[in-house]
Formats: structure tokens, C-alpha cells, sequence
């Protein structure tokens, strides 16, 4: 919010400090000031009044006590005194407020005090050059005297008033009610809007004349012709005001103050300001009295401050004289109670300070927290508790990295577009409401779409591509909405560099039976496969399923315009970690010396590489340490439709050395076993 | 009496010969004439058996010795020779570049991440995680941010279409679905299951529905800190992010608090450090100011306690929460936020 850097010196006798050196004692103790602007011979300084402060601070009242609390410039109070500003008016005896107009609020709840006035014979002009002047500092537009004054008020006080033109109200009423649905306004500016039963205006016995608390209306205002003028200050719930602000999206500089709250003590301060304003510049006469609905009369909170908390608190000994001398200088009343106890009495404009806690705010900021020293605190001796998830997350991204995979992350968002390719079912799929394009239209059900983008994106730069990442993915259907998955890309006709990447995470993180089963998509899947339906397969540790690996359908690569093949791993992570495991136990190595037989064998080419590792084990038995397929071979050379296995068959006993006729024995039993098979030949 | 001088003049006969010998045709010859299978020690050692007993001891560890004092000189020998060969034949190019190992990257927030974590469980700190779907009441109320207050207005929200949810009493009690606008939620859902004193921080993803641009992003990696216990101060809460903020940017770094305004904390502070570029002289990172903001953070507010059922008269605590992304902006000076979402292997090769 703008504030004008000469208006604030008008509360002062001395002088302030220099712009640059105020603004860095106000952002040290109270509020950023964001920027400094030279406007003629005035300043402009935009200061980030926090939402907190916004009752008292929407106004250079407000920002004069602070610099007053901050600085050792003594703040005039007659000018912010409600009684001088009353004083100041001179009022019509013989023409009565309440002759001129009545006001009645249908709703208590919606509005805390309403304050009127009305002036007659003011004559409407532009304002005098000083209003003008600092209106603009502060970024408002000047409009004729009497709306400008309303506006300068607004701005010192941080008071909305309204002015109307007292000829234009049906039945010289004001009325307080909810809008009627199929009701209409125009505001000031000439914009449309529909009213309903949520928004609040201000009527007179026919029509709208106003929304209470956010702008007026067109025609009740004031005009060049206007005569006779009735002034509104009044207090509106704040929630109703934002509420309504938000349903016709319409912000403005009263609306704005009205939704933060402020104290309903101010109004007759600031319509008294505005009349003796409204007298010196546009003449008229002010009827007698002030109308006044104000039920409920806002009254100083009390607040006892216990001074041992205070000093325990902020980790600092202030004296008590420095402490009352801080809340003091804040316009709040001190009392002493009790040993180290004081009673604290709120002003009405503070409606941020409800609890000692917020007291203490106030001590700490003008007493400056950077005097605070820093200490470190004493406490018992708790290790800190060792996260699991986290602890197997490092270790699957050290095994990825080591491996050659670039770690990357990606928004969790995916768009309409993506969901098309991927043909994700949308029941599944989770919506944002305010999405910030159709681009980021839903949360991410899986990571590979973006991991696609990767690909596409680096492929200009990059041919071999490896990455991976490890974050949440969404999804409606499951238990719980989202979920910790590990999906990574490797780019090329890479499927066996890809299973070993898995092979070793799952070795890495301890877990020892995983294996691979080949994926049969269901007629439906398969018209809208990821994977390639023929390099695909589902990884599996024991009987569970943790996630697929495969190669992506050359469909959905197409439609992402990929041209290179890519092998992609997708596991859900949270069941990885699950099985992950760091026992790990030492086998002695066996003292009796391995011997390997080499074993060659033809196969047709659809026989799985699994079942002859199967027959092989059976057969072979306890002995058959180990079994190393060294290589897969289809050529010309060999008969149609068939292809070469070739392995390394590794024997070891742990209590002898193996013979070679016992070798012999056992390598015949596996060869008459894998004979057995139709068309399986043993190469001799 | 006559073996023993013989070894003697042996050892001084065999050095002087082995140190002679111009090449290793030479010094095999050499050595074969010692300790070849009719060699001179060869032969001594074979004789050793017929000699009596206490001789054979004395006179056998002496020829042994000898033996190894041949053996290691013929090594020696032979080691120089191998030595001058291959300066004079064999070189190899020390300035061609080195095998490139096909080794792959952290993204910097994990590896700043991960720092941050190690300094913070070193000072007692577990570090936990919540979910990132949250609800309007751990995300705002139970934070003391309540419904139609403006002070909501300072987090941008994603909030997320939930036709399906059908279970009305729950509707009013959590509030609609969001996507978390800041890591504080597991502040209280922390604080919910866990009883004082505890300390925690919480790094994780948050979501804000802001336009983007060099220094703003819509999503975001944050780290929440919270202690709690007895007697915790403001002045102890400088100790330790100072410490932290030291730590982390290996670097002498001054630290200043401002006053700020968040509904969960009372007093509220903001935390800014000195300048890394400048060192807090003035330049264009830090606009001139010397300074530059990291983190907000305040004492919790009495009704966070009050929210997750703790008795205000026995707790009380601190919380900070920084943007991850800023920090590793300044560790490791990246001068585009939106980089770190980019998945651009250009950026993350450099990590």
C-alpha cells in the first residue's frame, strides 16, 4: 500500500528522518517498505502493511504511530484525536440530522455501527491542489471535492466513506438489507452488477443505492447538481464484505479494508474529519448531530502480562521501564499488577492484540529481535529418529545415479493431452479445480508422462538418455491418494540393461527373489497399451507385483514424436522400501576349488531362457553352483526357427573337491534332461 | 669352519657380481650360478644334512640368509633394468582425456535436501514427511488461518475437484481438498501423534497457484522446522538457524530477523542472511540491501497448540519453514528457479 512520505511528517512537530533512513527503521520494526518513489516534492513509500495490521495500518494514522513507537519523534495527538475533530465542526442548530434522513439496519449481525450526516448547500468543485496531490502519491485518482475528500479521509483514517446525493434516495432512507436476486446496480464506474442474497447494499425504499462496503452506485451519487449531501462511515462484517467481494470479484480500497476489520470506534472520528474538511473546502452547512446506530459499544481489552514470560519467551531481559515505555509509546495503557505482572489495556484500533503472546510481538519488534543474543537451547538428549523411508530412498537414487541415471524433477501435474495418450481412465484421475492451464489439469497418476517430455525435450542435445525419478503419483481409486513411485527411462533397444539396472536396485536394497513375468494385456489394455505388447513384463518379488518394466508402444512414442525406442521401469516404491531389508550375512567361501563345464544348446527360438535354467537346476542339482548364460545366438547358420544358448555350468561341493567322473555325472544327467524336450538339441 | 668363511665370501662375491651385471641375460646367469640347480648355495644347502646337528642349525640359517640376500638383490637388480626399458621404449599420453564412466547425477534439491537433513539430525532433528493432498483444516484452520479471512490470501491454492466425496460430516469438519500450500500441516499432524518435547524438520513439495517467472514457481520444495519443549526462545531458535544457515552455505553468514506476519506464529519473524554475493555490501542480487530473505518463522501460536490438544501452559515452541529452491539458487548460484524442473540433463549434468 502507498503511503505519502510529507502527509505522515503532518503529524509530527520535528522532523523525521530522511525517506531512505524511515523506510529502514520501519521495515527493521514494523513493515517492509517495498520501494521509495520521488512524486514532486513528495515521496511515495509502498509499504507491505501485513494482513495483521490492516485494521489500524490501511492509513497514515496508523503508520504515524508506529513511526512514533519506532522513532523518538513525539506524534502530535491532536490531530488523531477523535474529541479535536468534533470540535472542529460547525453545525447548523437549527436544521436536525435525523430530519433530513433515517437509517434502519435489517440485520444486526451485519453491520457493527453506522454513522451519518448530512450537509447541505455544498457547492461540487474539483479539489484544492493538496488533496489532489497527495491522492495521486498514493495512487488514487482525484474526482470532484467532496468524493476526493471521502477518499483523503479514507486514506488518513482508514475509514471507507461514502457520499450520496440525498435527492436521488426514494423516502430519504437508508436502508441495510441483502440484495435480492434479479436486483441490479451500476457502480460508480459504470460496470454492471447482479445482486443476490449473499451480497449486502445499502438501499433506499425502492432500490439499491450502493454495495455496502465495496463500491457505490451510479446514479445516488454525487454530481455536479448534487445539494445536499449525506455522509456514510459505517462498520460492515468482514466476512460478509469479503464474501461479497469475492462473488462479484470486485476488490476496491474500502471493500479491501472492511474484509481485514477495523475498529468500529473510528467512524465518527473519520465523518467528523470528512465534514469539517467538506465545510472548509466545498462550503455548506452540517445539520446537527450525528446519526449514530452503534448497539454494541466496542470497549479497551484487557491484557495481563506475566513479565517472567515475556523475558522467557523472547530469550531476553528487558526492564520493566522499557517494556511499559515500548507498549506506551503504542498508545496502550500499562498498569502494574502484582509482582512481576502488568495489566495492559488494548486500544480499540488494535484488533490484532488479543493474547500476551501478541504483546510480546509488539515488545520484541520495537525492542529490535536482532538484540536478541542467540543461545542454543538446553534440552534433553533425544537422538534424532531415523526415517526409513528416506533411508531407502538415498540408497535406490545412490544405486540409480552409480548406475549411470540422471536424477530429474518434474511438476506433479499432467494435461488433458498427456491423459489422452496414456488413455488413463479419467474416474481414476485427480482434478484441479483452478487449474493454471489445461497443461497442469490433473495430478499425476503416473511418472512416466513427463519422464516422455524429458526424453523429447533433451533429445536435441543428448542421444543416449538415462533418467529417473522418484516422486508421488496420484491416483482417486487406491486407498490413499497418492503414493511414493520410482520410474526411470533408458533410451534405445536397452531391455536387458534395464532389468539389470532393477536386478541391482533390488540387490542393493537387499531383496533377493525378484523376478520377471511376461505381460498379457487384456483385449481392452491392448488397445491402449504403454507397453510394447511383446517386450513387457511385470516385476514381481515373491508372490507380489511392484511394478512393470517394458518398452514403450511405438503408439504412444509416436504421439509424444519420440523416434528413438525406450525401455522404461515403473515400481512403486512404497512397496520396494517395504521388502528392503540391510541384514545381510556372510557365506564362507568354500575352501574346495569350482569347476566350470561349458554347455551348448539349441532350442527353438519362443523356448523361455527360464525353463532351461529351471531343467538345468532340477537336474542338476546341489552341486550346480552356479549358472551363467554367456550367450543367446539366432543365425544363419542354424536351422530355421531355432536359436543357441551357451552357459558356463559352474560346480563346487563345500566339503570336497569335486572328481571329475562325479563332474561328468551330473553334467550327463542335465543333458539327458534337457533332451528330453522335443526339438532340444545338446551340441556335443 | 671352512663352509662358513666360504658363505662369507660368497655374499661379497655374489653383490659385487650381481651389481655388475649389464642386462638380465647376465643376471639370470649370475643368479644361476648361486641358486640354480647346481649352483654354489645350491649346493651348500644340500650338503647342510650330512653336517652334524648344531653345526647344521648354525651353518643352514646362514645360507638361508643368504638365499633371501640373493634373491631380493637379483629382484632389485632385475627391477632397474625393467625400469630403464620401459622409460626408454613405453609412454603414454598424460594430457588425453581419461575414460569417461558412465556415471549419473543427484538433482541438486536432492543433494541439498540431503544436507539440510544432515545438519539438522546432527543437532537432534528427526526428519518426517506428510502428504501432499491436504485438507482446508491441517492446511489453514488448524493453523489458525480461519475460512474468509484474508490473511488465506497469502497462499495461493490449488484446490481439487471432489465430486465423489459423499461423506458430508466429514466435508465440514476437514474442508475441502488442496494441494498443501506450505509443509506446516505436518507441524499438527506431527504434533497430533507425538507428545513434547520434540524436534522435526519436514522437507517436501508444496504447491502455489502463482504465475511463474525467474524467481517464482508454482511448485516448490520446502523444508518446515519445529521444536518444541519447555523453555524455547526466540534467542535459541537464532541459535540454531544460525547455525544451520552456517553450516549449509559453509560460510561466515550474518543473520537478522524482521518482523512478519503469519497466523501460526506469534511473534512473527522473517530471516534474512547477509549477501553470499556481495557479502552484504549492496549488489543486484540482494537489490542493493546487503541482505537477503530465506525463511519466515515465528513462536507457535497458542491456538496451533490449543488445535492439536496440548495444554498451553506446559509447551511452547518455534517453527521456521524456507523454500529449498532458494537456497540451493544461492549455494550453488542458479540463476533461474524454473530450471530445477526443467529436466534439462544441460543443468543437471553440472550437479
Amino acid at each position: 500500500m502507498k503511503f505519502s512520505y510529507n502527509w505522515l511528517q503532518e503529524f509530527f512537530n520535528r522532523n523525521l528522518p530522511s525517506p531512505k533512513n524511515l523506510a529502514e527503521l520501519l521495515t527493521d520494526h514494523f513493515a517492509e517498505v517495498e520501494e521509495i518513489k520521488k512524486e514532486g516534492k513528495d515521496f511515495s513509500f509502498e509499504i507491505d502493511v501485513r494482513p495483521n495490521r490492516a485494521g489500524d495500518c490501511f492509513s497514515h494514522f496508523g503508520i504515524a504511530r508506529e513511526i512514533a513507537a519506532i522513532t523518538k519523534v513525539k506524534i502530535n495527538e491532536v490531530k488523531t484525536s477523535p474529541a479535536r475533530q468534533k470540535s472542529k465542526i460547525n453545525e447548523n442548530k437549527e436544521s436536525k440530522a435525523i430530519d433530513f434522513i433515517c437509517v434502519e439496519i435489517k440485520d444486526k449481525h451485519t453491520c457493527q455501527r453506522y454513522t451519518a450526516r448530512a450537509i447541505a448547500d455544498v457547492k461540487i468543485n474539483v479539489s484544492p491542489k493538496w488533496i489532489q496531490e497527495k491522492l495521486k502519491v498514493c495512487g488514487l485518482r482525484p474526482i470532484n471535492n467532496i468524493v476526493d475528500i471521502a477518499n483523503y479521509v479514507m486514506l488518513e483514517t482508514g475509514q471507507p466513506l461514502h457520499a450520496f446525493d440525498l435527492d436521488k434516495l426514494e423516502g430519504r432512507r437508508i436502508i441495510v438489507r441483502f440484495g435480492k436476486s434479479g436486483e441490479k446496480v451500476t457502480t460508480l464506474d459504470g460496470e454492471h452488477y447482479n445482486l443476490d442474497e449473499d451480497i449486502l447494499v445499502i438501499a433506499d425504499e425502492k432500490k439499491p443505492i450502493g454495495i455496502a462496503g465495496i463500491k457505490g452506485e451510479k446514479f445516488s451519487g454525487i454530481s455536479k447538481s448534487t445539494k445536499v449531501i449525506v455522509l456514510e462511515a459505517a462498520n460492515f462484517k468482514q466476512k460478509i464484505i469479503r464474501r461479497g467481494s469475492q462473488k462479484l470479484r470486485l476488490k476496491t480500497d474500502a471493500s479491501l479494508r472492511f474484509e481485514h476489520g477495523i475498529d468500529p470506534n473510528l467512524t465518527e472520528t473519520a465523518i467528523n474529519r470528512a465534514v469539517f474538511l467538506i465545510q472548509e473546502i466545498a462550503g455548506g452547512r452540517a445539520a446537527k448531530g450525528l446519526i449514530d446506530y452503534y448497539p454494541k459499544k466496542v470497549l479497551p481489552k484487557r491484557i495481563k502480562l506475566n513479565l517472567d514470560y515475556v523475558e522467557s519467551l523472547l530469550g531476553v531481559k528487558i526492564s520493566l521501564k522499557k517494556i511499559i515505555n515500548i507498549l506506551k509509546k503504542l498508545q496502550f495503557q500499562c498498569a502494574e499488577a502484582g509482582p512481576r505482572h502488568i495489566m495492559v489495556g488494548v486500544p480499540t484500533f488494535r484488533l490484532d492484540i488479543n493474547l500476551p503472546e501478541d504483546l510480546i510481538e509488539e515488545i520484541g519488534r520495537i525492542y529490535d529481535y536482532n538484540k536478541i543474543p542467540a543461545v542454543f537451547p538446553v534440552t534433553a538428549l533425544m537422538p534424532a529418529k531415523r526415517n526409513l523411508d528416506i533411508f531407502w530412498e538415498n540408497i535406490a537414487k545412490n544405486v540409480l545415479k552409480e548406475a549411470g541415471f540422471t536424477e530429474v524433477y518434474n511438476y506433479s501435474f499432467i494435461g488433458e493431452n498427456d491423459s489422452k495418450i496414456f488413455s488413463f481412465k479419467k474416474k481414476a484421475l485427480i482434478e484441479i479445480e483452478n487449474p493454471i492451464s489445461s497443461e497442469q489439469r490433473y495430478l499425476r497418476p503416473s511418472l512416466i508422462p513427463n519422464l516422455l517430455k524429458n526424453v523429447r525435450n533433451n533429445a536435441k542435445n543428448f542421444g543416449e538418455i538415462e533418467i529417473f525419478e522418484l516422486g508421488k503419483v496420484f491416483r482417486k481409486n487406491s486407498n490413499s491418494k497418492e503414493k511414493k513411485q520410482l520410474s526411470g527411462v533408458i533410451t534405445g533397444d536397452n531391455f536387458y540393461q534395464a532389468k539389470g539396472i532393477v536386478n541391482l536396485l533390488s540387490q542393493k536394497l537387499g531383496i533377493s527373489n525378484i523376478w520377471y513375468n511376461e505381460y498379457k494385456p487384456t483385449p481392452e489394455e491392448s488397445k491402449m497399451a504403454l507397453w510394447h505388447q511383446k517386450k513387457a513384463a511385470k516385476i514381481k518379488i515373491n508372490s507380489k507385483e511392484i511394478g512393470f518394466l517394458g518398452e514403450i508402444s511405438s503408439k504412444v512414442l509416436a504421439d509424444f514424436k519420440i523416434s528413438s525406442k525406450m525401455v522404461v521401469f515403473d515400481i512403486d516404491f512404497e512397496k520396494l522400501a517395504n521388502l528392503a531389508t540391510e541384514e545381510k550375512e556372510y557365506r564362507p567361501i568354500s575352501k574346495f576349488p569350482a569347476a566350470v563345464r561349458d554347455l551348448a544348446i539349441l532350442v527353438p527360438r519362443e523356448v523361455r531362457i527360464k525353463e532351461v535354467l529351471n531343467k538345468i537346476e532340477t537336474a542338476g542339482g546341489s552341486l550346480v553352483r552356479d549358472i551363467d548364460l554367456f550367450d543367446i545366438y539366432e543365425g544363419e547358420e542354424l536351422p530355421e526357427g531355432k536359436k543357441n544358448l551357451a552357459f558356463h555350468i559352474i560346480y563346487q561341493a563345500e566339503d570336497r573337491t569335486l572328481a571329475a567322473t562325479e563332474i561328468d555325472k551330473i553334467q550327463n544327467k542335465i543333458i539327458q534332461a534337457l533332451e528330453k524336450e522335443i526339438e532340444w538339441e545338446v551340441r556335443k | 669352519m671352512a663352509v662358513e668363511i666360504n658363505l662369507k665370501n660368497l655374499k661379497i662375491q655374489a653383490k659385487e657380481e650381481i651389481e655388475k651385471a649389464s642386462d638380465l641375460k647376465e643376471l639370470d646367469e649370475i643368479f644361476n650360478k648361486y641358486l640354480g640347480k647346481k649352483g654354489e648355495l645350491t649346493l651348500i644347502l644340500k650338503s647342510l644334512a650330512q653336517l652334524p646337528k648344531a653345526k647344521r642349525a648354525r651353518i643352514g640359517s646362514q645360507a638361508n640368509e643368504l638365499k633371501s640376500f640373493i634373491q631380493a638383490k637379483t629382484i632389485e637388480k632385475k627391477s632397474s633394468f625393467v625400469k630403464t626399458t620401459e622409460d626408454k621404449e613405453e609412454w603414454l599420453d598424460v594430457t588425453a582425456p581419461g575414460k569417461k564412466l558412465s556415471i549419473g547425477h543427484l538433482h541438486p534439491l536432492t543433494l541439498a535436501a540431503r544436507n539440510v537433513g544432515e545438519i539438522f539430525e546432527s543437532m537432534g532433528f528427526s526428519v518426517v514427511e506428510g502428504p501432499e493432498i491436504e485438507n482446508e483444516w491441517y492446511n489453514f484452520d488448524a493453523l489458525n488461518i480461519p475460512k474468509d479471512h484474508p490473511a488465506r490470501d497469502q497462499w495461493d491454492t490449488f484446490w481439487l475437484r471432489q465430486n465423489e466425496i459423499k461423506n458430508e460430516k466429514l466435508k465440514i469438519k476437514n474442508g475441502r481438498l488442496l494441494l498443501r500450500t506450505h509443509t506446516s500441516p505436518v507441524q499438527v499432524r506431527y504434533m497430533e501423534k507425538n507428545q513434547p518435547p520434540l524436534r522435526i524438520i519436514v522437507p517436501g513439495n508444496v504447491f502455489r497457484h502463482e504465475a511463474t517467472d525467474v524467481s517464482h514457481e508454482f511448485q516448490l520444495y520446502q523444508v518446515e522446522g519445529l521444536m518444541s519443549g519447555k523453555e524455547i526462545s526466540v534467542s535459541n531458535f537464532k541459535a540454531v538457524i544460525g547455525e544451520f544457515l552456517q553450516r549449509f552455505f559453509r560460510k561466515e553468514v550474518k543473520i537478522r530477523l524482521r518482523p512478519d506476519f503469519f497466523p501460526f506464529t506469534e511473534p512473527s519473524f522473517d530471516v534474512s542472511i547477509s549477501c553470499l554475493v556481495c557479502s552484504g555490501k549492496g549488489c543486484r542480487v540482494c537489490k542493493g540491501t546487503g541482505w537477503v530473505e530465506v525463511a519466515g518463522a515465528g513462536m507457535v501460536h497458542p491456538n496451533v497448540f490449543k488445535n492439536v490438544g496440548l495444554n498451553l501452559k506446559d509447551w511452547r515452541g518455534w517453527a521456521f519453514g524456507f523454500g529449498l529452491d532458494r537456497l540451493a539458487m544461492m549455494k550453488y548460484k542458479i540463476n533461474d528457479i524454473r530450471l530445477f524442473r526443467s529436466g534439462d540433463l544441460r543443468f543437471l549434468n553440472q550437479f
